[in-house]
């Protein structure tokens, strides 16, 4: 209940600051305050819906592997192994099938990539207790190091030539809604896919009987087991779950957005999977929660790009890039208290006592 | 009653762990629809036998029988299926989920072929479960907001949603108020009325003889005798259960007070989430005089303590030592001058596990001149003085070089009594120094308490076993949410007007004048 009344609050929030926005336009027509708003438009909420992608996902796997007790921080690597694996197979079968065909190999790759990498996660946390925050720091650095030195011996470069993307799709119809229309009905796959399993992953955490053991295992993995259910299978099943959702946001990023490898600096990923860490943290763990802070943050740093195009406004880019951050976490210290499993990060053995 | 099969025959079970015999040829009979006691000290091999019967652990030697058919366990799950459930000391819930989640946990009735959990038949059946056993629970409570005899009877609703004829409760009054050990009794009743057996642990003679029809006494492994709980008396019991004569009601002579040792005054305390545990309390404890606190588990006496002893500053109000203002002195300070602390858990706050005794022993003493002169640590005065303490208060084994970890619960507390009571401090602060200890060292360290009354120090003992804080205390205060209820004689208090002062209910008739006049 308390969960929801914020989520209003926030929505109410965000809207009045907008209208506050428009209003203001409208009283002060200074030059950069008109231009800003003008930036509000259709085009920013889709922007804002494909920059959502591989936050949202990364967050929606964070939320399986945390609720069933294992702190997966390894996010970033997932996204960075599916990205980069989701172009590199795109680009090896672009010559010899249809590119669409090509696109949504590198998307199954991709999965598959970040699925086995969360399976070692796995079996070296559950089988054999390593630290899960060292753990998943590893898989974090490994996929850094890997997927430049690999694009490096591939393409001779830290950075791939472009390869065939995933088109948008087009609901016909649905399309022809104002505004709502040409900003969701006319979006990537991978936004569907979204939309798709924000609602479906809260349903399995709470409708499921999967889904509560998920979260007794995270909450007191004893009384899970003592009830009869296998406390490793069912973490094993959360953490494989938290790579497949990395890798479809890993694979929405590179063949959704960019249609290209980058491996310079933190490479494309840039952070998303620590910003979806964060999303989940601010959603309390509730997929519908870490959606809204996903796209929050997508929204303001679709935003920041606009609002660097402002000739009007002469402020340094660097500093227009610092707002959505500074936004998370003026979010963070407002949604007040996120609730951690209690055995989060805590090995379970059975017949331990 | 009318009894007739047996539900539960243990039949001549042996179990051997290495180098350890936990139980020897052991039999025990359970009827069917029956209550039945275990009895035993600690370590006396009762959770082991349980562990056996409900497949935990694979007899050595021997047969589970139940209705006359022998059973073979592999693990828990086939002991559950054969309708036996057990009810851990430490509850097996989640805390965030509700009664219902957590008793249909892992059978949870499915609809929609199996996509979704259905959350009418799981609330439908826990409802009907707790009417057709007079359960008091609301289905739709979170764990964390219900008491803890609510989570018991959570506990026993999730072996009989599962399906359990015969049901183990391990110690299960250690957790409660006198009222919700009532209320269990009652609950017992009823099972039992419509056909369920229970086993039930415990190391408490009064409550074995109350709530069981039947008593059988563990001691080392051996089952010494099965008796009818009718036809007993606590001595009996004691007896068997020790092996020897044990004097069950303490002998506290009356010694004359002294002057107030420590005083505490206006006292408001917050823990760690910055709630106030403990508002606006004052007291006197006097040289020769044990004073009491009872109360249940979590109203603030651990935070009293702390903030007496000095590992947590108080929000306001003071403590003063001998009339000296010690609210903010160090701990250092405190020991320095002679207060001695024997901390509510030993593990986490009174030994250094995987230190052995010699080293365990210095702690608290590392800045003494008598163990480290001129800076450096004496190790052999050390070992000397700790061998003398293992001796002193028979600590098992006597053995200065063995970890603290290798003690059992009951050894460690006698180490840790003896280390605090040895420096001959002035103010003892206590706080349950009988916990999980059994009756004979209980009887031991009971002893050492009242000797240092006798020597005219102080004592201040918090304690949540009643018959404890009532036998030993001078005077005795109950503490409801981190305030004093009141303060009574507990000579003349039943425990029934303890239990509800416990409870928070005020009773206004108590007299709460000290027991001896003042400074006799």
């Amino acid at each position: 209940m308390r969960d929801r009344n914020v989520y209003v609050a926030g929505a109410a929030g965000a809207a009045v600051a907008v209208l506050a926005l428009f209003v203001f336009a409208f009283v002060f027509p200074v030059d950069w305050v008109v231009a800003l708003v003008d930036q509000l438009d259709t085009s920013l909420l889709s922007a804002a819906l494909r920059l959502s992608v591989p936050i949202a996902f990364a967050a929606l796997g964070g939320i399986f592997a945390e609720k069933s007790g294992v702190i997966n921080i390894g996010l970033e690597g997932l996204l960075i192994a599916s990205a980069f694996t989701s172009i590199a197979v795109a680009w090896a079968l672009q010559g010899s099938v249809a590119p669409t065909t090509a696109a949504w190999a590198g998307f199954g790759a991709a999965v598959l990539a970040s699925t086995l990498l969360a399976a070692l996660f796995a079996v070296v946390t559950i089988r054999y207790e390593a630290d899960q925050i060292i753990a998943g720091l590893a898989v974090w650095l490994v996929a850094l190091g890997f997927a430049p030195f690999a694009s490096q011996i591939i393409w001779d470069s830290v950075n791939s030539p472009a390869v065939p993307t995933l088109n948008n799709w087009v609901a016909p119809g649905l399309v022809d809604i104002p505004v709502l229309g040409p900003a969701v009905f006319d979006s990537n796959p991978t936004v569907y896919l979204m939309l798709l399993a924000v609602p479906v992953s809260w349903y399995v955490l709470n409708r499921t009987a999967f889904g509560r053991w998920v979260r007794a295992s995270g909450e007191n993995p004893k009384a899970l087991d003592t009830a009869g259910v296998n406390v490793r299978r069912v973490r094993y099943a959360s953490v494989l779950l938290s790579g497949v959702f990395s890798g479809i946001g890993g694979a929405g990023l590179a063949l959704g957005q960019v249609g290209q490898f980058i491996g310079s600096g933190q490479t494309m990923v840039a952070g998303r999977g620590w910003i979806g860490i964060t999303a989940y943290l601010m959603g309390n763990y509730n997929p519908i929660g870490a959606f809204a802070s996903s796209f929050l943050f997508a929204g303001l740093n679709a935003l920041q790009f606009r609002v660097q195009q402002i000739s009007e406004l002469n402020i340094a880019p660097s500093l227009v890039q610092m707002v959505p951050f500074v936004a998370v976490i003026v979010v963070l210290a407002l949604v007040g208290k996120t609730r951690i499993p209690d055995a989060a990060g805590d090995h379970y053995e059975s017949g331990d006592d | 009653m009318a009894v007739s099969s047996l539900a539960v025959h243990l039949d001549s079970i042996t179990k051997r762990f290495p180098g350890v015999v936990a139980n020897d040829d052991v039999d025990l009979r359970v009827e069917e629809g029956s209550v039945h006691a275990l009895l035993g000290e600690n370590g006396a091999g009762k959770t082991t036998l349980m562990n056996v019967l409900y497949g935990l652990y694979e007899p050595t030697e021997g047969v589970v029988r139940l209705d006359g058919e022998a059973m073979d366990f592999d693990s828990p799950r086939d002991a559950i299926d054969a309708g036996v459930g057990m009810i851990h000391q430490h509850f097996m819930l989640v805390d965030p989920m509700t009664v219902t989640e957590n008793v249909v946990l892992g059978n949870e009735p499915r609809k929609w072929g199996g996509l979704a959990v259905d959350r009418l038949a799981s609330r439908k059946a826990v409802v009907d479960l707790a009417e057709k056993y007079g359960f008091d629970v609301d289905p739709d409570a979170a764990i964390e907001d219900i008491s803890v005899g609510e989570q018991q009877r959570v506990e026993i609703l999730k072996a009989l949603y599962r399906g359990a004829d015969v049901l183990i409760l391990d110690e299960p009054t250690a957790v409660l108020t006198p009222q919700e050990v009532e209320e269990l009794f009652a609950v017992f009743e009823e099972l039992t009325s419509q056909g369920k057996t229970i086993i039930f642990i415990s190391h408490k003679l009064d409550e074995a003889m109350n709530a069981a029809d039947d008593i059988t006494v563990l001691r080392d492994g051996v089952n010494v005798g099965t008796v009818d709980a009718n036809a007993t008396n606590r001595e009996e019991l004691a007896e068997l259960m020790v092996g020897r004569e044990v004097l069950l009601d303490v002998d506290k002579p009356s010694v004359s007070t002294g002057s107030s040792a420590l005083s505490v005054s206006e006292l408001t305390v917050r823990d760690e989430r910055g709630v106030v545990a403990v508002d606006g309390v004052s007291f006197d404890v006097r040289e020769g005089e044990v004073f009491g606190i009872a109360g249940v588990d979590g109203n603030g006496q651990s935070e009293l303590v702390e903030a007496v002893t000095g590992l947590r500053t108080p929000a306001a109000g003071s403590v003063a030592f001998d009339g000296e203002d010690i609210t903010r002195a160090s701990r250092r300070s405190r020991i320095a001058r002679g207060m001695a602390y024997v901390p509510e858990d030993r593990q986490e706050r009174g030994l250094v596990m995987d230190y052995d005794l010699v080293e365990n022993g210095l702690l608290g003493k590392q800045h003494d001149p008598a163990f480290a002169p001129n800076g450096r640590i004496d190790w052999e005065g050390t070992y000397e003085h700790v061998t003398d303490v293992i001796e002193e208060y028979d600590v098992r084994p006597p053995d200065p070089s063995a970890s603290a970890k290798s003690l059992s619960g009951g050894n460690q507390q006698k180490f840790i009594v003896g280390r605090e009571f040895s420096q001959d401090p002035e103010v003892v602060v206590a706080s349950h120094p009988t916990r999980g200890v059994d009756i004979g060292s209980v009887e031991f360290i009971h002893e050492q308490l009242l000797d240092l009354r006798a020597r005219g120090k102080a004592v201040l003992l918090v304690s949540s076993k009643l018959d404890e804080v009532q036998s030993l205390s001078d005077r005795l205060a109950v503490v409801h949410d981190g305030e004093f209820v009141d303060v009574v004689d507990p000579a003349t208090t039943t425990e029934e007007e303890l239990g509800l002062l416990m409870g928070g209910e005020s009773v206004g008739t108590v007299d709460a004048a000290p027991a001896r006049g003042d400074d006799a």
